[in-house]
């Protein structure tokens, strides 16, 4: 082994380090120690004259390895791991001590502040004699993509990558192109016709030359890493087709509620009960009538029909009320002199154009109602024929605390959205995570609502949360550039401090493999070893810990790194005082 | 029980004077700021989301809109503009009309070509009648005989066609009442309101009645407190001495001036004028909340007082100085005013709250009364 040369870098941070930890001092102390060769404080080392007297010194002292205590290594790991390659070192022969948030941001003690900085510095350089230079990988990305699902959402990101002249597979489960949005008659807010905006779309992709579309199929396997997916598909005439792609877009959309479920609305028990889906299909028909054949005259809406009750789904379904705001102005159009209740738990109708909306229903002689989810739902009952109608419903009215009945000819429940039925089943196939409610989870909630946690699979449109169509094509057309990106790049790195496993050692428990969050360890029945696919690893660190034989060595995180550290960290030299 | 909603509720409502109603999403900050609103008894909010769903029965069982003396707070708080206020009084014109089983509340509050056609019959039936059969064909009344009203128009059958007026009126009026009493009391099974309540509230409703103490509690604007009690106070004592003392009231002498005769007649036209005034230059200027809207019935009625006053000031002029022709004619107007006056508002329109509004307050007394002693007997069962 090489002698080892550390040169250690104390920052001041201007002030912001100065201020509470002696850094002349911590500078001075960290030369007295093994392997230190050289030991510097400087006012910015993140500036490029810092960064310039890392390289020189490299140069000059023949520095191997290099700790900087500074701030906190997510704001400028990256940085110096830069300095080093410009100096000719290996990237990971650097570590840093985060003496800013860790210590003069948080104490009051300028003198036990900087026994602390001294400790944590120390334990750097621990850690550092251990380092081992570790090589950057990249993968090549196959240009094609796969799409599940063709509706609005996955429409709108495969004519995103066909169009820059990417390959595209389009797979969709049913007969047609189109999802949810070919059910519907007219989009709320602003009563687009649903046909008219997507049928032409639908058009393009069946005759675009880089969309191959597969009707009536479902994806089985998927195998494979970010750039090198592959899967077997059978077509409708039952041949088996083989397809390569280097990224996958999820757009399998939404399901909706069942609302025999709740016992309450007679869904399925009284003819006249009606899902808002299956209004669609009779405003489609152009005529709103009953089961009979009849004009209805009091046209009843409830809404929250499976959505946030904790009995069903917690979660707001978002995209009901507007459209239940739809159907009163579409009956009022179509039944002038008809009554309309929209028997409602919250108002929320969100989003451009929605408050406008509903502003607008009130006053078209629209009976709002509101009710209680927590005092009961509404119950539906066939009403006599002294009545005058052929339902009542019955709920306590929340703004007057009064229980009233409403009369109601044709019942409209506007039900929940809920995940898609096969969404479970994909997740496991693709290797991705979904929240309990089963909807796919993106890669952050705030950042990143695009991406999955595994690299090249990228979640878009309904099948991650219920979303409008403008959200659903926004998310589409984003994951449609982000995989244009990595196309255009031709490669893209992966994450390098991956776990290894040593098969000497390995007793094929396959406990690592159950733990895996990325399904990134598969097991070699020949040799009887689990094997860690370096592509889909994230180096998490959770099989090595959970490995029972020691076999997994998580690099760059080695149990000999990590004890040396502490050692360091615990050297008797820089123990507090107490107070 | 459930109560069904009528949706076309409120567009009736709509010809009884409510604007706006639509607009209010029951934020409730009209209620939190009304001095008269009470735990159980929550207006303006509630009342209005009743007529918004077309609670027929529920508000005709209560006597809300009656409690409010519409200060006008509510509507100035108001961050819609849904003019909470002006809801009430509505509703108060409405359950004038429903109380009046006879329909004819209704078809003067909802048109008022109806109300001022009526009115226009009446006021030319009265001139008409004085010219055909009154005292001015007699052949006694000269310009040089000097004021000799009581020949002109007879005491005794002025009275005898007041006390016909009075009886018919009476009439209407009180099974009105009864109407009011069987919707309020009998047809609400909530509560049964023991007969010692009944005799325990009166008091307290005479109180509020002769002194209307429960409209200073709203802390808008003593003047207008005053206005509308003062002109209250001088309709009463005209009406009492009109009805029960006309031939000592009306009489050929002229008294002194610090006559009681005199000073009550003086006292009673400037209740009246304060009055009339102080409504009339409210509603033209339409600042305080309240004269905002008027419907058309506030203004025939506010017109007509005033109208009723400045001819019995005339009447009185042209009698002290003499001028016989002048006082007779004077006299006619001055009927030809009062009579369509009391014939469309006692029994049927807006003269009417003067015995509704404190009948509602010892109904609700009573009944606030009844279901507290019944949530104290049944509590007592319980232990």
């Amino acid at each position: 082994m090489e002698e080892v040369r550390i040169g250690v870098y104390v920052c001041w941070c201007g002030n912001n380090i100065a201020k509470m930890v002696d850094v002349e001092d911590v500078s001075r102390e960290m030369e007295t120690l093994p392997n230190v060769v050289i030991s510097r404080d400087y006012k910015y080392m993140c500036s490029d004259p810092g960064q310039d007297l890392i390289i020189s010194d490299v140069k000059k002292h023949k520095l191997n390895r290099v700790v900087v205590a500074a701030c906190s290594p997510r704001i400028h790991e990256l940085t110096f791991r830069k300095a080093l390659e410009n100096a000719g070192l290996n990237p990971y022969m650097f570590q840093m001590a985060n003496i800013r948030e860790h210590v003069s941001w948080v104490h009051r003690s300028r003198e036990n502040a900087t026994k602390k900085a001294k400790s944590l510095v120390a334990a750097a350089i621990n850690r550092i004699q251990w380092h081992e230079a570790l090589n950057k990988r990249s993968v090549e990305i196959d240009p094609a993509t796969l799409i599940v699902g063709g509706g609005i959402s996955g429409i709108s990101a495969a004519l995103e990558i066909a169009d820059s002249g990417k390959q595209v597979y389009l797979v969709e489960k049913t007969s047609q192109l189109g999802g949810y949005a070919a059910q519907i008659d007219l989009i709320s807010p602003f009563m687009y016709n649903a046909a008219q905006l997507i049928n032409p779309k639908i058009e393009h992709v069946y005759i675009h030359p880089n969309i191959k579309v597969f009707l009536n199929t479902q994806i089985e396997e998927i195998s494979g890493y970010i750039g090198n997916f592959e899967t077997k598909i059978t077509n409708s005439e039952n041949q088996s087709i083989e397809l390569k792609f280097g990224n996958i877009i999820l757009a399998i959309g939404l399901s909706t509620f069942n609302p025999s479920k709740i016992q309450n609305y007679k869904y399925g028990i009284i003819p006249d009960v009606v899902t808002s889906l299956e209004l669609e299909q009779v405003l489609k028909s152009g005529k709103i009538l009953t089961n009979d054949g009849n004009v209805p005259q009091n046209i009843a809406i409830i809404h929250c029909v499976g959505s946030r009750n904790s009995n069903y789904h917690e979660y707001c379904s978002r995209l009901c009320c507007k459209n239940a705001l739809k159907y009163s102005n579409l009956v009022r159009s179509a039944i002038p002199d008809a009554n309309i209740f929209e028997i409602y738990a919250d108002m929320r109708a969100m989003g451009n154009g929605c408050e406008e909306l509903y502003s607008a229903t009130s006053l078209k002689n629209v009976m709002f109602l509101m009710f209680d989810q927590k005092n009961g739902l509404p119950e539906v009952r066939e009403a006599s024929s002294k009545d005058n109608c052929k339902m009542l419903i019955e709920f306590d009215e929340k703004l007057s605390g009064e229980r009233i009945e409403v009369p109601a000819d044709l019942v409209i429940l506007m039900v929940a959205k809920e995940a898609h039925k096969e969404a479970k089943k994909l997740a496991q196939t693709v290797g991705i995570s979904m929240c309990g409610n089963q909807f796919f989870i993106e890669r952050h909630p705030k950042l990143d609502p695009v991406a999955t946690t595994t690299d090249g699979i990228y979640v878009v449109g309904s099948c991650q949360a219920p979303k409008d169509i403008p959200d659903s094509v926004a998310q589409a057309r984003a994951a449609a550039a982000r995989i244009l990106g990595t196309i255009n790049k031709g490669s893209v790195e992966v994450e390098v401090t991956t776990a290894k496993v040593n098969e000497d050692t390995c007793c094929g428990c396959q406990t690592c493999i159950s733990v895996c969050p990325y399904t990134a360890i598969s097991f070699d029945e020949e040799k009887q070893v689990s094997v860690v696919n370096e592509v889909l690893c994230k180096g998490c660190g959770t099989c090595g810990s959970a490995c029972p034989t020691g076999a997994i060595r998580s690099q760059h995180f080695t149990d000999r790194q990590i004890l040396s550290q502490i050692k360091g960290l615990l050297d008797k030299s820089f123990e507090l005082q107490e107070g | 029980m459930a109560t069904r909603v009528d949706p076309n509720f409120m567009h009736d409502l709509e010809k009884f004077g409510v604007k706006n109603w639509k607009d209010c999403f029951h934020c409730g900050n009209c209620t939190a700021i009304c001095q008269l609103t009470e735990k159980d008894i929550l207006f303006p909010r509630k009342t209005i989301r009743q007529a918004q769903m077309g609670l027929k029965d529920k508000l005709a069982s209560n006597g809300d809109p009656w409690l409010c003396y519409y200060c006008g707070e509510c509507s100035e708080t108001c961050p819609r503009d849904a003019n909470p206020g002006e809801i009430m009084m509505a509703l108060r014109r409405y359950l004038t009309s429903i109380y009046d089983w006879t329909g004819f509340s209704g078809f003067l509050y909802k048109s008022f070509t109806a109300h001022l056609f009526v009115m226009l019959f009446l006021f030319f039936a009265v001139i008409i009648s004085f010219l055909l059969f009154g005292g001015l064909m007699l052949s006694e009344l000269t310009p040089a005989g000097g004021v000799q009203l009581n020949t002109f128009a007879h005491p005794e059958m002025i009275a005898t066609i007041d006390h016909i007026l009075l009886l018919s009126l009476s009439l209407f009026l009180i099974t009105n009442i009864l109407n009011m009493y069987y919707k309020v009391i009998v047809k609400d099974k909530s509560v049964k309101i023991p007969i010692w309540i009944y005799i325990s509230e009166i008091g307290e409703a005479v109180v509020h009645f002769a002194t209307q103490l429960r409209f200073s509690k709203c802390n808008k604007s003593r003047m207008y407190w005053f206005g509308h009690w003062f002109l209250m106070i001088g309709y009463v004592t005209m009406f009492i001495f009109i009805i029960f003392f006309l031939t000592w009231f009306q009489t050929e002498d002229i008294h002194a001036w610090y006559h009681p005769q005199r000073l009550i007649g003086y006292i009673i036209t400037a209740g009246f004028l304060f009055g009339t005034v102080y409504f009339m230059i409210g509603r033209v200027r339409k600042k305080k909340e309240i004269f905002k809207y008027s419907h058309h019935s506030d203004w025939i009625f506010v017109v007509l007082l005033f109208m009723v006053a400045l001819t019995g000031i005339l009447i009185h002029i042209f009698r002290v100085n003499g001028l016989p022709f002048a006082t007779y004619y004077s006299y006619i107007i001055h009927l030809a005013f009062e009579v369509p006056m009391v014939v469309t508002f006692v029994a049927f329109s807006k003269w009417s709250h003067l015995a509704y509004r404190p009948l509602a307050i010892y109904f609700t007394n009573m009944k606030k009364k009844a279901s507290a002693l019944q949530l104290k007997s049944k509590l007592s069962v319980a232990v």
